[in-house]
């Protein structure tokens, strides 16, 4: 009696192999999971979103009317990045030019140049100048930086400076406005 | 039916990521601007030469006692004066008068010497205020531009004060003052 218990048992135990044996051969399926990364350049927002050089002027002294020493100014553009590698930097910089447009008098100049710069995104710093007239013509300079070779993402400093005024005239009474564009994006003749 | 479910998910999920692909590109643009201000300004410049006197000498012909009528004295210059926004310019002066006989004269005697100041080279009318005169309509003239250049400052017409049958009192030292004055116009 024992013994056929065991022999049934067994017997079980062949039952179940031929339904291991099924199962493993029933079905196999490979589904593609694909997907892409588009390319892209995204710059932070600036912070100031202004910059405000206040009276530029001397008041007093042998520089009266003449542009004063004026401190650099740092605009920042914080979670700025390219995902991809060539990209470049490009900077367009505009003259301050005054908003009285009056015919210029002798003596005087209505613009006030000045120098854009940012040095943490290529190897070398991109910087440029503004070479506006004293009558304002001109205003705009624009350079493009070197190839960065990787993605990268920082947080951009753009950097004002080197303030002057064509042959360092006297400048005319009123409000001036200048602008800085930054562009990032594929390097010329490369990148995405 | 369990394979078509997961082909919907792939095809949501690549619209999905398209979307802000399309919103963005492989390039951005920020800009800032950049203000400052020059205030109206006016700066007086400095007079040209050793000193800013007008040295008129003997004032009267010594052998009459009275004014001489040759009088006269270079002009003096100021260079570097500027505004940086439409101005006026305003001369102003004050008869010579005797420093040491501060009374009253006496009967037949003056005092004081009047003359006429300008400023020129400011405007286009130059700015001129005569001390006998009450009322100094064209002591204050207007410019509608910034300017800088030099400003010439002259006397002239010198007369005795009280008339001309005065004679003047002897003095070591008559004297005036003239002032020219730059105010932006803002």
């Amino acid at each position: 009696m024992i013994r056929v218990r065991l022999l049934l048992t067994a017997g079980l135990l062949m039952s179940t192999s031929p339904a291991w044996a099924q199962q493993g051969d029933a079905d196999t399926a490979e589904v593609a999971v694909n997907g892409n990364v588009a390319p892209l350049c995204v710059l932070g927002s600036p912070s100031p979103a202004a910059v405000d050089l206040g009276q530029m002027v001397a008041t007093s002294g042998t520089r009266i009317g003449r542009i004063a020493v004026l401190p650099n100014h740092v605009v920042n553009l914080p979670g700025s990045f390219c995902n991809f590698a060539g990209s470049a930097i490009d900077i367009s910089v505009s003259a301050l030019i005054a908003s009285d447009a009056s015919t210029l008098q002798p003596g005087f100049a209505r613009a006030v140049n000045y120098t854009a710069s940012i040095d943490n995104w290529s190897s070398t710093t991109t910087s440029a100048t503004s070479a506006a007239t004293k009558e304002g013509g001109s205003p705009t300079a624009t350079a493009t930086g070197d190839t960065q070779p990787l993605p990268k993402i920082a947080d951009l400093a753009a950097t004002l400076s080197n303030f002057t005024v064509p042959s360092d005239l006297l400048l005319v009474a009123g409000s001036y406005q200048g602008m800085v564009v930054i562009t990032l994006g594929p390097a010329a003749g490369g990148g995405s | 039916m369990k394979t078509y479910l997961q082909l919907a998910l792939v095809m949501l999920g690549g619209w999905g990521a398209a979307t802000p692909a399309l919103a963005q590109s492989d390039s951005d643009t920020k800009q800032f601007t950049v203000i400052g201000t020059v205030p109206a300004l006016c700066a007086g410049g400095t007079i040209a030469g050793a000193n800013a006197t007008f040295d008129l000498g003997v004032l009267v012909d010594t052998s009459t006692g009275f004014l001489r009528t040759d009088l006269a004295a270079p002009a003096k210059t100021i260079t570097g004066s500027f505004c940086s926004i439409r101005s006026t310019i305003r001369v102003e002066a004050t008869p010579m008068t005797a420093q040491t006989f501060t009374a009253v004269p006496p009967s037949g005697f003056s005092r004081t010497v009047d003359y006429t100041a300008t400023a020129s080279g400011w405007t286009t009318t130059p700015a001129r205020y005569a001390t006998e005169e009450a009322i100094h309509t064209d002591a204050t003239q207007s410019r509608a531009t910034a300017f800088t250049g030099d400003i010439t400052v002259a006397l002239s017409q010198f007369s005795t004060g009280g008339g001309t049958a005065l004679r003047l009192v002897s003095d070591p030292s008559y004297s005036g003052t003239v002032t020219v004055t730059l105010t932006a116009a803002d």
